[in-house]
């Protein structure tokens, strides 16, 4: 009679698996036994499970600590085991099933994951931070009014590029910390793909910026671009790093990023002063090659201009 | 040699003529001048100090009204007090106010008649010897000798130029001439022996103001003198000639009026420099006071022209970009005086169709005036690749239709040559 004994932590992760082929199984911390504890909580003796024709019964070998069922308390002397059954031993807790227990449908191997998998490939990395790197100290050039050399663009640029390289190497210890597959490369290709995504969704913001008056009553949407990059990076990182349910991810990616989004608005909340005396207005300037909006005349513009008084006017009495 | 001796008699004479002559204005007008202090009632200690002087028999005094400021706009926290050639101290009472020409009417008490300033009913003439009466830096009443010298000739609103030191704590002191009758109330400095004052015509008209009608309370009136003096600036600026210069490759308007004046600066020095920048600055020298940070009626435009030399035009537009987000506006006015700003932007092309902006508005509304505001107008160039003219201007104390008005002829002046 065939029976499986897996040895499992406290988090209920497998640690060992082994199968035996005979009608009585020894466990304890001594090594004649046919699975040995290392936990000190376990006598060199501790259980045995038996068959006895019909049924597995757990015999306590008078052990210190005993043995009982499942994290309960109750003792497990005696017990007739079902499959799936666990027992706790000393500190240690052994899970016990039956040939042809019932198992989980399998997975089918999807493209999504060939694609995953792509990113970790060498040259696709590389490219990607590269591009990543190159972007960056792009974005500092732009906005240095001096002129600039190499240095001091390149310092930049790879210095931000490995404060970024620190959330998915982050990612990956924690998976490796709780015994998940690390894919440290998968992780940071993913990451790079996405930061690329975000300056191309900052192209897209200021694009739209552009072209579009204050009266364009859509820009307000365009603030759920980011967010829904950030979701999806953070849903990637879950299904690369961990094997979780699909709610479980949808759940943590979602805290995430409430937690990234949420935290940089309440910062910026605090900071925000009770009066302020700058006015805010959209100042997005490209070059003229990406105007394709139609003009407004001036007449049009003073019209509109009725409103923002109409604001004020507004604010001006909830005050007094 | 006889002629040169007797010169230098004459001119000593002369002198000491002018000497005696201050002193005895000085004896003869002392009783009727006085120390406007602002008392704050919490610490009972003076905030600030002016002088004024009486111009009735029962107990009308002038003054500046930057002198009693502070008690127009919170009544509850100061209260005015006058301290006398006798050291006698005693309240007194705000009657009416003139904020754009800085008058101010208080009275106080009296149990007599009294000893006045008389106002003149004539404007002096230029060279004409004045004396300047008043307090300065709380060092006792002092008479300055001085020369008038016609009218400001940039100002908006009247200022006599006066020769003379006028230093602060002299504001609200009268001048007079050598008649002892009163041509001009000292209002402002500007350093060394430039002294501005109040022309007496002003006085007068706020005197015979006061005694035909006492209804308005003083936000009234303030508000009334804002509107009034916004309207006539506005008129003023939309029916004189705006005359189109060049700006590197782009054309301004200015306004062909003398109180606003302008000036240029430019980078063509810089041969290093990655943007080649030419600004030019039209400003109105003067505004008006109404408390602490707040001034109002004041107009600033500006213009930049710049060109790409060196640089690509994406870095060129983003540069831009940095510069025209930190635009700031051109008074300090706080959070107790105006709202925050409302901004619009639009894509405008005016309809000559020389040019393409990037146009944006903000307005804020002034909380104790109605129909007054602040507005500022940013426009950039967005059709060229390495060339850009900005154009701007803030103006304070407006109407929303004067600020309309005004906004749509600037932003139809302004163009590519």
């Amino acid at each position: 009679m065939e029976i499986i004994i897996e040895e499992i932590s406290r988090g209920h992760k497998l640690l060992g698996r082994h199968k035996f082929n005979k009608t009585s199984v020894n466990i304890g911390r001594g090594y004649h036994s046919d699975i040995i504890l290392s936990d000190p909580h376990v006598c060199a003796e501790h259980i045995s499970i038996d068959y006895d024709g019909e049924n597995w019964r757990i015999i306590d070998q008078d052990s210190i600590n005993g043995c009982f069922l499942g994290e309960g308390k109750k003792p497990a002397h005696g017990h007739i085991v079902h499959s799936g059954d666990v027992i706790s031993i000393g500190k240690s807790q052994i899970r016990i099933v039956f040939p042809y227990h019932p198992v989980v449908d399998s997975i089918t191997l999807s493209p999504f994951e060939n694609l995953l998998n792509l990113t970790k490939q060498p040259a696709v990395l590389i490219i990607n931070i590269f591009i990543f790197a190159l972007l960056t100290g792009w974005i500092f050039f732009l906005n240095n009014p001096k002129e600039v050399n190499f240095t001091q663009l390149f310092v930049p640029a790879v210095g931000l590029t490995l404060m970024f390289a620190i959330w998915p190497l982050a990612v990956s210890l924690v998976s490796h910390l709780t015994k998940h597959d690390a894919r440290i490369f998968t992780q940071l290709g993913i990451c790079f793909v996405f930061y690329n995504l975000t300056w191309v969704i900052d192209f897209i913001e200021a694009l739209v910026n552009f072209n579009t008056s204050s009266q364009f009553p859509l820009t307000g949407l365009l603030v759920l671009l980011p967010i829904s990059i950030a979701f999806c990076l953070f849903w990637l990182n879950c299904h690369i790093g961990f094997h979780m349910s699909k709610l479980r991810r949808v759940v943590v990616a979602g805290c995430l990023t409430t937690l990234l989004f949420g935290g940089t608005f309440l910062i910026q909340l605090s900071k925000k002063p009770d009066f302020s005396v700058r006015p805010q207005f959209n100042s997005t300037l490209l070059t003229p090659t990406f105007m394709f909006a139609p003009s407004s005349n001036v007449d049009k513009f003073i019209e509109n201009s009725n409103d923002i008084f109409q604001q004020v006017n507004k604010k001006k009495n909830e005050k007094n | 040699m006889k002629g040169l001796i007797s010169l230098f008699l004459i001119l000593i004479c002369n002198i000491s003529f002018a000497a005696e002559q201050a002193e005895t204005i000085f004896k003869q007008l002392a009783p009727s001048l006085y120390q406007i202090r602002l008392i704050d009632k919490a610490s009972g200690e003076k905030s600030s100090i002016g002088s004024g002087f009486q111009i009735s028999s029962d107990g009308l005094i002038a003054t500046n009204y930057h002198v009693i400021s502070s008690f127009a706009r919170h009544p509850e926290k100061y209260r005015i007090e006058y301290l006398d050639n006798k050291g006698n101290k005693a309240s007194l009472q705000l009657k009416s106010i003139d904020v754009v020409n800085d008058l101010a009417l208080v009275k106080r008490d009296v149990e007599q008649e009294m000893p006045f300033f008389v106002i003149s009913k004539e404007v002096p003439i230029k060279g004409e010897e004045l004396y300047s009466l008043g307090n300065p830096h709380d060092l006792g009443m002092i008479v300055v000798p001085g020369t008038y010298n016609g009218l400001k000739k940039e100002s908006f609103n009247d200022r006599i130029h006066f020769t003379g030191s006028v230093n602060s704590g002299m504001s609200g002191g009268p001048v007079v001439n050598k008649n002892t009758q009163v041509v001009g109330i000292n209002v402002a400095t500007s350093g060394n022996q430039i002294g501005f004052l109040v022309p007496h015509d002003k006085l007068i008209t706020l005197v015979s103001q006061y005694q035909k009608e006492e209804l308005l309370t003083i936000d009234e009136q303030m508000e009334n003198q804002l509107h009034a003096n916004q309207k006539k600036l506005v008129d003023a600026l939309l029916n004189s000639d705006w005359q189109l210069k060049k700006l590197g490759e782009g054309l301004i308007p200015t306004i062909d009026v003398p109180f606003i004046r302008c000036w240029g600066e430019s980078n063509a020095d810089k041969d290093d420099a990655l943007i080649m920048l030419a600004v030019a600055n039209c400003s109105l020298d003067e505004n008006t006071y109404i408390a602490g940070n707040f001034f109002t009626s004041s107009l600033e435009m500006e213009y930049r022209f710049m060109q790409a030399k060196k640089l690509s035009d994406t870095k060129f537009y983003q540069l831009f970009q940095r510069q025209i987000s930190r635009v700031m506006p051109g008074n300090k006015a706080g959070k107790d005086d105006v709202t925050e700003f409302e901004c619009q932007h639009d894509i405008v092309m005016p309809e000559h169709q020389k040019i393409n902006n990037k146009s944006i508005f903000c307005t804020r509304a002034y909380k104790d005036f109605d129909d007054l505001y602040d507005v500022l107008y940013l426009g950039v160039s967005i059709d060229r690749d390495d060339q850009a003219l900005l154009s701007h201007f803030t103006l304070a104390g407006i109407s929303q239709k004067s600020a309309q008005a005004f906004t749509k002829k600037f932003m139809e002046s302004v163009s590519w040559k």
